[in-house]
């Protein structure tokens, strides 16, 4: 246990060290909602199409399922290519160490950068749009829970099988961008089709946005949105931690 | 006492012996070199030991243990430089390796562990910002952090600049002298001859010998090698008909000429036979590297390049 602590604590520190990774993966889902809610024409008036709610409330719930795939998708991955790339996944194989808390220790640190940018996105939306606190906070933890643990999944399984820091980026990039336009970070949910939204909620992230969302305003998520999610946990979870390469 | 064992280990790659049959033992407290052309099979044997891999056939114990059943027991007391590792390059050394001091039940301390490597004034750097030579001492320092009794070192100086790979050298005897076996992989002759009191050639996934420096040198048989310009020309056939000569050689207007000890009395006296002086004469003994091009059947003017 004293080395998992131990891994996390060093794992944390290096991190602090990535000004891009700091940018992104904490600080820029915040920054988002603030640009678009203080200068998006608009953004602050309800609208009749959705419930008479507005914009900035639709897009809470997508910067946080942002930072969770920043953070899952484009800081995760490439770490996990490095240490493969660099043998520290092998050198660790010659310690007392197993390996396999080096990632749990991963996980923990890229964890705490998605609570933190996740409380932060609330912080600005509760405290500065005048948005409600979650109303259903259990509900919304949850959520959030499994936003986190199904698209972590994703980035585990793809520092899985990379080689190199740049196999890695590639190919979590491949996964990020399709998964961000599913999420409604382009274009909102609400003005999605049928057919896109069936695509959307059959994705982590699609099906975190509604989750949160719904929580966040009262409802219960909705049982099909969660499956998805735990559906993606154990599905690509357990294939990630079936095929990691030590080396 | 032996520390290592190994009988008969085979490790099979896509129905390919890489190691095929090697046997070898490791006394305590010496310094033990496997030398051996790139694929013969170094750090397959190496990485068996240390149960990163486990064998095909035979039997491997190391301390008494086996490196895959006691696998815990082997990372508490083997420390393992592994070939091209790196480490992240924004971690400080401090930090690496108060983290992995942490791993073992018994560490080194490790800030004089950096001391006596030499890294005293750098345990707040960062490792990217060390030099080739100082990155080396930290995964030297890294491998003996757990106060191991035997530390495997594979091409630790590969890559390194000839003073670098000089204060390397004096790391390694250091670590000997703290009472730590050492298992040296490398294939710097120069290295092996320097260090090691025995020396495992392996090819072809064999061991095709092992021995002292000098044992090696006198196995193929005592050799001399004279190199000369000459003033004038000279045949081939003319010097290969002095006893002894084995072969002549031509490297732009330099002769080389091998064979057995003595032949520089024959060949001066053909020479002047013919009235033609030996400028810039040198006569070179054999080697350990001699003896190892000899007993691993390499073409060695291919190879000089990589082994200088």
């Amino acid at each position: 246990m004293s080395a998992t602590v131990e891994l996390a604590r060093l794992e944390g520190k290096l991190f602090l060290r990535e000004p891009t990774s700091l940018f992104f993966g904490l600080v820029f889902p915040s920054l988002l909602l603030i640009a678009l809610g203080q200068f998006y024409p608009g953004f602050l008036d309800p609208v009749a199409d959705i419930g008479y709610r507005r914009y900035v409330d639709v897009y809470a719930p997508v910067v946080i399922a942002l930072g969770i795939a920043t953070v899952g998708l484009v800081t995760l991955p490439p770490v996990l290519g490095t240490y493969r790339q660099f043998g520290i996944l092998r050198r660790l194989r010659t310690t007392p160490v197993r390996p396999h808390k080096l990632l749990v220790a991963q996980l923990a640190v890229h964890g705490t950068v998605a609570v933190v940018a996740s409380a932060a996105a609330v912080a600005i939306a509760v405290l500065w749009f005048d948005a409600p606190f979650p109303e259903k906070p259990l509900w919304f933890l949850l959520s959030f829970l499994l936003a986190v643990t199904s698209v972590f999944s994703i980035g585990l399984l793809v520092g899985a099988i990379a080689k190199t820091t740049s196999g890695a980026t590639a190919l979590g990039m491949l996964v990020y961008f399709p998964m961000l336009f599913f999420a409604g970070v382009y274009v909102p949910r609400t003005v999605m089709s049928d057919a896109l939204l069936t695509v959307s909620d059959s994705t982590p992230l699609g099906s975190a946005v509604q989750a949160l969302y719904d929580a966040w305003f009262g409802a219960a998520p909705s049982a099909f949105n969660l499956l998805v999610m735990v559906t993606y946990t154990v599905v690509i979870g357990g294939i990630a931690v079936k095929v990691f390469r030590w080396d | 006492m032996a520390v290592i064992e190994v009988e008969g280990l085979v490790k099979t790659y896509d129905g390919r012996n890489v190691v095929d049959g090697v046997t070898f033992g490791v006394e305590q407290g010496e310094i033990f070199g496997i030398v051996g052309p790139n694929g013969a099979g170094k750090t397959t044997i190496v990485e068996s030991v240390e149960g990163l891999r486990r064998p095909d056939g035979g039997s491997i114990r190391v301390l008494g243990l086996d490196p895959i059943e006691d696998r815990f027991e082997i990372t508490e007391r083997v420390g393992a430089q592994l070939q091209e590792s790196r480490l992240q390059d924004k971690v400080k050394v401090r930090e690496v390796l108060a983290t992995y001091a942490s791993f073992y039940r018994d560490p080194a301390d490790w800030r004089e562990l950096i001391d006596v490597l030499g890294l005293g004034d750098k345990a707040e750097s960062r490792y990217g910002s060390l030099s080739g030579g100082q990155k080396q001492r930290v995964s030297v320092a890294l491998a003996l952090v757990g106060n191991p009794e035997i530390a495997i070192l594979d091409e630790l100086t590969t890559g390194l600049d000839p003073q670098a790979r000089r204060s390397t050298w004096e790391t390694i005897e250091a670590i000997r002298d703290r009472g730590v076996t050492v298992v040296l992989v490398t294939h710097f002759m120069e290295e092996a001859e320097r260090l090691c009191n025995r020396i495992m050639v392996v090819d072809g996934g064999s061991a095709v010998a092992i021995d002292t420096p000098a044992g090696l040198i006198a196995s193929i048989g005592s050799g001399q090698r004279l190199r000369f310009t000459p003033s004038g020309p000279i045949s081939d056939d003319l010097i290969l008909g002095v006893p002894g000569v084995t072969a002549v050689e031509r490297r732009g207007s330099q002769v080389i000429v091998s064979g057995s000890e003595g032949i520089l009395q024959g060949v001066s006296v053909a020479l002047t036979g013919e009235g033609i002086l030996a400028a810039d004469l040198t006569v070179e003994q054999d080697s350990l590297e001699d003896a190892y091009f000899a007993l691993t059947n390499q073409d060695r003017t291919q190879d000089e390049g990589d082994a200088t």
